[in-house]
């Protein structure tokens, strides 16, 4: 379990940077997640715990720029290093194009994978501006949807892509 | 203008982009305490004894509880904790209640289960032969309502024959003479087609709270399709009234016919006991074995035509493999299997066969993937044994309006033709095949369900809509209902707000399955807008001194028609109703509806495979997906539905499975193991509408989210037969066997 168990030994608190703010959590133990710390400890949920173990993408964060699953990192490991998570892909209250696109292409639906996807697709446009499909397939084969066959997030990817190119 | 028939975006989308909707798991509440289960490692066993003391014991333990500790009526297998005896692995034998998850699982594992190993049996062929250990104490009736809900009707007779061993109920269609067609066929095709059971898999795993209340009953946050049948299933065993059952529905984080009820009871049962609130969140590996997934089937089938391609007779004898319960898929099948083509004597005898697994449920379509792909794959055989083109031979026995159905009731108005005419024009259908290719087509249906179900409206001081239904989203349907009322009373669909209710509080509304959320609600949503707006007009007429018909209502106004100076704000109404010392009545509007006949849907889907004639490896290339809806009511959301269904049939087809190996254990119990489609693995899919509107259905809707999900593991197998000339008739398909057969080919 991600949550894992009874510590044995002593806790830590550890500070780093969540969404551009210098955040602390208190009696973290050495097995737990940074999923766990930021859900649980820090109160940001929307990052989805579906698989704990790597498989989904659900997850999925910045960790020093870097896409990680939040899962598979230890919370230990986040001490003084900056992570970004879906709720702080927009900024000033706006969703970011790649939200926007979401919504417009009709990729949400259940909505559950789609925290994960967001910051995906979001590091798969920062590394590659425009991308094909066969791109997009690829960067996004670590995050699982079951609701949409994945048809709409590719296009709201392109979509996205469209949008960030027009604003440059 | 109309906006039914226009694409709107989903009208909770922006919180689901940004990760500020809250599921179940993510609400925090005060003083909630955790339950961790403990499971079954052994498929099937006597309970000699279970000892919690070392649990009960542990750091932040407030509760170990037993079977014995939990009183149910339910059988054996359903029970929400063992009583003496385990049917399946996987099932719950005791329950831990801690201060944390972690303290939970850690005196989870310190609770001391001693079972006494007893013969099991988790292969349903296994569990049909003579001798085989009774999986199940007591049988339950087979459920109708349940077959019904998801639905079908399901006209099938019992059968009063000697039934094999743990076969809990036979369903049996008989038309004509099936011998002597047979006989007299020119051609049979004989065969024997297998699907392995499959789990849901939803992105969000199964996860509950439960806080006693005062007066002896629950609430309960849970991300259910069917918060009335939940309440009244919780109800039932606490022995309280359902009103003291409050079910908060939650958003669903993807349901598919897997979330309804599981683990409410439980959770109800301890919450009592220790009198606070108790949540449960399943981990993935749990989901797989805990919650009930889709059954595995068996097809021996004997088609025969006569050389023009007729088709005369049909044999089928198959089986389901349930899991420790007694099931329900085989009428539906039956009605699929007798119903799609018109066969002047068919023999259909489906069994329901229980085992030492998880206990079946529904899943998209249930009874329906299977059906179809032992069908439409004998059917695609026929054709190329016969030399015809696959459209042409089904086109020539399809079902139409008038025909009868496998129960002898007159199809209504279908649009199998109209799918299958529209499949012969596409271009994945017609362009050329190259070497290595192949194209598949198969059809699928759904019967359609219908409930009865009321909704409520009223008008926000903003002069906004609120509408309140009791049918939880799990498929974009509300913002469709919003389209519907905003078009009925004259605003834009953002200006409404479909709100599912606590059950205490919300009309009643219908368990989200079986393709009919909107086929059923629409009507009631509908009308309340409208009566929302008569109710409105009323007060603006007193405000106007203007009849209501000479009104409209368009910008938030109200406004005297053709004298548009002559206005008055909607929210001036609102107020006017609203205020102390107002002089109107509030508006407070209802609607109801209570759809009297099911539309049946039908589908046509089209796979293009491009296959290596070196090594058998393949690769989708192209898909299409074709399929009657009525009307769209919002047309990109009916096309997602469409899109998702398509990917979790061709999951099926490809990888998904729930394999067990000897000794009863899951063997492909995680997203390691389970092998869920993936972006990269899937072609797109061309999504073509066919609107054939419903004489029932609101606005001429029928339902969408099922039939996507039918017809993949026919059109794909029948694809890659013509492609490699191999016929793989099980799935998920074993692509070694396609490598060794074209290998051997080619040295033999």
């Amino acid at each position: 379990m991600g949550m894992g168990r009874t510590p044995p030994v002593g806790l830590m608190r550890i500070t780093c940077t969540v969404n551009g703010k210098q955040v602390s959590a208190d009696d973290v133990w050495a097995g737990e997640s940074l999923l766990y710390v930021l859900r649980e400890r820090l109160g940001l949920f929307g990052s989805k715990n579906a698989c704990e173990q790597g498989e989904c993408g659900s997850c999925s964060v910045y960790l020093d720029g870097k896409l990680v699953c939040a899962c598979l990192v230890l919370g230990g490991q986040a001490e003084g290093r900056e992570i970004v998570t879906v709720e702080g892909i927009g900024s000033d209250g706006a969703l970011h194009a790649v939200q926007e696109a979401f919504v417009e292409a009709g990729a949400v639906q259940c909505g559950f994978c789609t925290p994960g996807l967001i910051v995906a697709a979001h590091d798969l446009l920062n590394r590659i501006p425009e991308p094909s499909t066969v791109q997009i397939r690829e960067a996004l084969a670590g995050n699982i949807c079951r609701c949409t066959g994945y048809a709409k997030i590719i296009d709201a990817v392109h979509l996205a892509a469209r949008g960030l190119a027009q604003s440059r | 203008m109309s906006l039914v028939g226009r694409g709107q975006r989903r009208l909770e989308g922006a919180d689901k982009v940004a990760g500020v909707t809250r599921y179940t798991a993510d609400l925090e509440m005060a003083g909630l305490l955790h339950v961790q289960i403990v499971l079954s490692p052994l498929p099937a066993a006597r309970i000699r004894s279970i000892d919690t003391t070392g649990a009960a014991a542990a750091p932040g333990v407030v509760g170990v509880f037993t079977g014995a500790d939990l009183r149910s009526n339910a059988n054996g297998p359903d029970k929400p904790l063992a009583v003496d005896r385990v049917f399946y692995g996987g099932q719950a034998v005791a329950a831990v209640v801690a201060i944390s998850e972690s303290a939970a699982a850690d005196a989870a594992a310190l609770v001391e289960v001693d079972l006494e190993p007893i013969p099991a049996v988790t292969d349903a062929e296994a569990a049909m032969r003579e001798g085989a250990p009774q999986v199940l104490d007591t049988v339950a009736e087979t459920s109708e309502e349940d077959a019904a809900v998801h639905g079908a009707a399901t006209a099938a007779e019992s059968e009063p024959v000697e039934r094999p061993p743990n076969v809990t109920a036979v369903a049996s269609f008989k038309r004509g003479n099936v011998a002597k067609a047979l006989a007299g066929a020119d051609v049979v095709i004989k065969q024997r087609y297998r699907l392995a059971g499959v789990h849901h898999s939803p992105m969000e795993p199964h996860v509950a709270i439960a806080r006693p209340e005062a007066d002896g009953g629950v609430t309960i946050w849970a991300p259910t399709q069917g918060p009335f049948a939940l309440r009244e299933d919780v109800a039932k065993t606490l022995g309280v009234p359902a009103y003291k059952v409050r079910v908060v529905p939650m958003p669903v984080g993807g349901g598919f016919g897997g979330k309804v009820i599981l683990l409410e009871v439980l959770l109800s049962m301890l919450a009592l006991k220790v009198g606070r609130p108790v949540r449960l969140a399943l981990t993935r590996q749990q989901e797989f074995i805990v919650g009930h997934p889709a059954p595995g089937a068996a097809f021996d089938l004997e088609l025969g035509a006569k050389k023009d391609g007729k088709l005369v007779a049909l044999r089928v004898k198959y089986h389901y493999d349930n899991g420790a319960t007694s099931g329900w898929h085989a009428g539906i099948t039956g009605s699929f299997l007798g119903g799609t083509y018109q066969i002047a004597n068919f023999e259909l005898t489906g069994y329901e066969v229980a085992t030492n697994k998880t206990p079946v449920d529904a899943y998209r379509g249930p009874g329906a993937p299977q059906a179809y792909f032992a069908l439409e794959s004998a059917i695609d055989e026929l054709a190329l044994q016969l030399d015809m083109d696959p459209i042409e031979l089904r086109l020539l026995n399809a079902s139409k309006e008038g025909d009868p159905s496998a129960d002898k009731s007159p199809w209504p108005r279908i649009a199998m033709v109209e799918c299958l005419e529209e499949a012969a024009r596409h271009p994945l259908y017609k362009a050329a095949v190259g070497p290595g290719e192949g194209v598949g087509v198969a059809v699928g249906s759904w019967g359609g369900a219908r409930t009865p179900a009321a909704a409520g409206c009223r008008v926000e001081p903003d002069g906004t809509l609120s509408i309140v239904i009791g049918t939880p989203d799990v498929s974009g349907a509300t913002t469709g209902l919003a389209m519907i009322a905003a078009d009925a009373f004259g605003v834009s669909a953002d200006k409404v707000r479909i709100q599912t209710g606590e059950t205490d509080v919300a009309p009643h509304g219908p368990i989200a399955a079986g393709s009919q959320t909107t086929y059923s609600i629409g009507g009631a949503v509908q009308e309340a807008a409208l009566e929302a707006r008569r109710q409105l007009l009323e007060i603006a007429t007193d405000e106007l001194e203007a009849a209501p018909e000479d009104l409209e209502i368009s910008d938030g106004r109200v406004s005297v028609r053709g004298v548009p100076d002559r206005f008055v704000e909607i929210t001036r109404l609102v107020a006017a109703s609203t205020e102390f010392m107002g002089r109107h009545k509030p508006i407070h509007a209802s609607g109801r509806s209570a759809v009297l006949s099911a539309s049946p849907q039908f589908t046509v889907q089209i796979a293009r495979v491009r296959t290596d004639p070196e090594t058998g490896a393949f690769q989708l290339t192209g898909y299409a997906a074709i399929q009657d809806v009525g009307k769209a009511i919002n047309p990109p959301e009916v096309e997602g539905q469409i899109h998702g269904g398509a990917a979790q049939a061709l999951g099926r087809a490809l990888g998904e499975q729930l394999a067990f190996d000897g000794d009863g254990q899951l063997r492909t119990g995680s997203f390691l193991d389970y092998e869920l489609p993936t972006a990269d693995q899937l072609p797109d899919i061309d999504v073509r509408l066919i609107e054939i509107p419903s004489p029932f259905g609101p606005l001429g809707a029928k339902g969408v989210g099922e039939p996507p999900a039918i017809p993949g593991p026919a059109a794909l197998a029948n694809a890659l037969a013509r492609a490699t000339g191999t016929r793989l008739r099980e799935v998920p398909i074993d692509r070694s066997a396609l490598v060794k057969e074209r290998t051997g080919a080619r040295t033999g």
